[in-house]
């Protein structure tokens, strides 16, 4: 075996990119299952919700891969912790769509206001556009390494950071807006349905705010 | 021909071919892990480089004891040169084969002097040691990779300041690509006048190889890039850029090469030859052409049969090193060896290529170093000396006692 191929360790940014795919993948397909949700096409949707938790398994599964290669005796780029707590952020966007797919298959559809269920499609759509700027970020991220740490290339990166933090905002303030409706259509709805919807709710807004977190130790990788 | 002589060739051959199993391996693993060179293109050049290094450019003189490390007025019976010769040679070839087995880079220059200080403590004990010389030898293992390290780090950061900090990263590396090349240029203009063409005046080598050859690629460079930048990527054209330049940097490492370790393995020979053939051999001995022809062919089997494995695993196994990297671990490396050379410090190419690789992973240039490698080829640095002069000594004793 020879000692150059030892020395030069794998990379960890291409498997994270790999698995920042996936992780779009499962928000993409979380969104198509909220629309049949939303459409009230039930077959559809428990079809859909279930490859959500397929996907959320290739997520892990790269996850574990990255770890085991990311051993301590590494020198690398940027530090191995932050690396790691990434990774453990960006899975959890994958996490948190697989458990808004499992509150779409608990309860059986039943007559949901349009406009409740208008709010959460919007949450289930700029959730996509979270983990599409996280994706985007791990890959300017390599670049930031590639370039030397050059100014404008960070620069670039708070960009998208920003844009991450602000998608995740815009959430925040559909999901307030949500719980308000919930309790306005409290008569027209069941305790069980009002509670399903705020779980819905929640999770989907998880997506993003994991996003956000991912997006926080980018930030920390930058900065040392 | 004397029986003698006869082994002596037959194990500088050897050598020969295990320093192009092992260090010619080692100096094209850069060029070939940033993927500039195939591994078969890297046989190729490092074959007939190498060869053409010590054929045309290898010393027509050599000493009898390489680097002044035994004090040779005390060994006054002509079989003690003959038999530690043979003993220093068998056990430096033993030594490398072991590394390379274990992929280890060591030092072929170091794997010699232990095997010659080896047979020299046997024959007249420790005084006959120049400890002066030696203690050079053991400063080099410490400072070759550390002021390698030092160099790359800072060629890296100065490469990615002047290319990628700025607003327009294209533009800037239409400048600035040609401007290190060039630079690469002037070192490799003087190291061919220092290592290849054994020149002794730094600053002639600068002014009439270096800065001529520099400038002139500077040139070529920069109407060829603002003829035609290879993509509007920065990254992406850098690199590609870079990579052409790497194949010539490489090739350079491997005349370099050829030149300068040829006389590790034959300079022994030379000196059982001037026995066989004189009687006696005073400090220098001449060597005759036929000699480095067959150190030249013995590197370019060497990497044909063995190392070219080597090479293989390299580009197969190495997929995170870049172009921009590859020419800073070369062209540090090369600048760090010509000016030890200027020196006369007994510095190892090797060793400043492991120190160049840390150095710009400090400067966080690489994704991920291995730094549990480190370790170990430290220690294999270490024991370089002390093991070969150990098999050497062995040898020596069982050689003067049936010889």
């Amino acid at each position: 075996m020879q000692v150059w191929t030892k020395l030069f360790a794998k990379s960890p940014f291409k498997p994270l990119i790999k698995h920042a795919e996936v992780v779009i993948q499962t928000v993409e397909t979380l969104e198509k299952a909220l629309q049949a949700w939303h459409d009230g096409n039930a077959e559809e949707m428990e079809r859909l919700a279930i490859e959500v938790d397929r996907l959320e398994d290739v997520a892990d599964r790269i996850k574990e891969e990255i770890r085991d290669s990311l051993s301590s005796k590494l020198m690398m780029a940027v530090s191995r912790e932050d690396v790691l707590i990434y990774l453990h952020m960006q899975d959890k966007v994958a996490d948190s769509a697989e458990d808004t797919a499992k509150w779409l298959l608990v309860k059986s559809p039943c007559e949901i206001p349009t406009e409740i269920k208008d709010v959460i499609l919007q949450m289930g759509t700029e959730s996509i556009k979270a983990a599409k700027l996280v994706y985007e970020a791990i890959v300017q991220m390599d670049r930031v390494i590639e370039s030397g740490f050059a100014e404008n290339e960070i620069a670039r990166e708070y960009e998208l950071i920003r844009a991450i933090e602000d998608v995740e905002s815009k959430i925040d303030g559909l999901d307030t807006k949500l719980m308000k409706l919930v309790f306005e259509n409290a008569d027209k709805l069941d305790w069980g349905t009002g509670f399903c919807i705020l779980n819905i709710a929640r999770t989907i807004s998880n997506i993003s705010d994991k996003a956000k977190d991912a997006a926080e130790r980018i930030r920390l990788m930058m900065n040392k | 021909m004397d029986p003698w002589l006869l082994i002596t060739i037959l194990l500088g051959f050897a050598m020969a071919w295990a320093i192009g199993a092992n260090d010619a391996a080692n100096s094209m693993s850069t060029a070939v892990g940033a993927k500039a060179i195939t591994p078969k293109q890297a046989v190729v050049i490092a074959g007939v480089l190498e060869f053409t290094g010590a054929y045309f450019f290898g010393k027509s003189v050599t000493e009898t004891i390489r680097k002044g490390i035994l004090d040779p007025s005390r060994i006054t019976d002509p079989n003690v040169l003959i038999y530690g010769s043979i003993a220093a040679l068998l056990a430096a070839t033993i030594w490398l084969i072991i590394a390379t087995k274990f992929g280890l880079p060591v030092s072929t220059t170091h794997s010699i002097i232990g095997g010659i200080a080896g047979y020299g403590i046997v024959y007249a004990g420790t005084s006959i040691v120049n400890w002066g010389k030696m203690t050079q030898v053991v400063l080099s293992w410490i400072l070759s990779p550390i002021v390698g390290a030092i160099m790359a780090y800072l060629v890296f950061k100065a490469l990615t300041r002047s290319i990628f900090m700025s607003k327009n990263p294209v533009k800037n590396a239409r400048v600035w690509s040609p401007f290190w090349i060039g630079l690469a240029f002037v070192v490799i203009g003087t190291m061919f006048y220092i290592k290849v063409l054994h020149g002794k005046d730094l600053k002639a080598g600068v002014l009439f190889y270096g800065i001529p050859a520099g400038f002139l690629v500077f040139l070529i460079t920069y109407a060829l890039i603002r003829l035609r930048f290879p993509i509007n990527d920065p990254y992406i054209g850098v690199e590609s850029i870079f990579r052409r330049v790497q194949v010539i940097t490489s090739g350079y490492v491997a005349l370099a090469h050829g030149a300068n370790d040829v006389a590790n393995a034959i300079g022994p020979v030379a000196a059982v030859y001037a026995v066989a053939s004189m009687g006696m051999a005073g400090m220098k001995v001449p060597v005759p052409r036929w000699i480095l022809a067959l150190g030249g062919l013995g590197i370019a089997v060497g990497v044909a049969t063995y190392g070219y494995r080597v090479m293989e695993t390299v580009g197969k196994k190495i997929t995170e090193l870049t172009n921009t990297r590859g020419f800073t671990i070369d062209f540090s490396a090369a600048t760090v060896v010509l000016f030890a050379s200027w020196l006369g410090m007994p510095i190892s190419t090797t060793h400043t290529v492991v120190g160049a690789v840390v150095g710009v992973g400090l400067a966080r240039g690489i994704k991920a170093i291995n730094t549990s490698i480190l370790k170990d080829i430290v220690i294999s640095w270490f024991v370089t000396v002390p093991v070969a002069g150990l098999i050497s000594a062995v040898i020596f004793k069982v050689l003067m006692l049936v010889g």
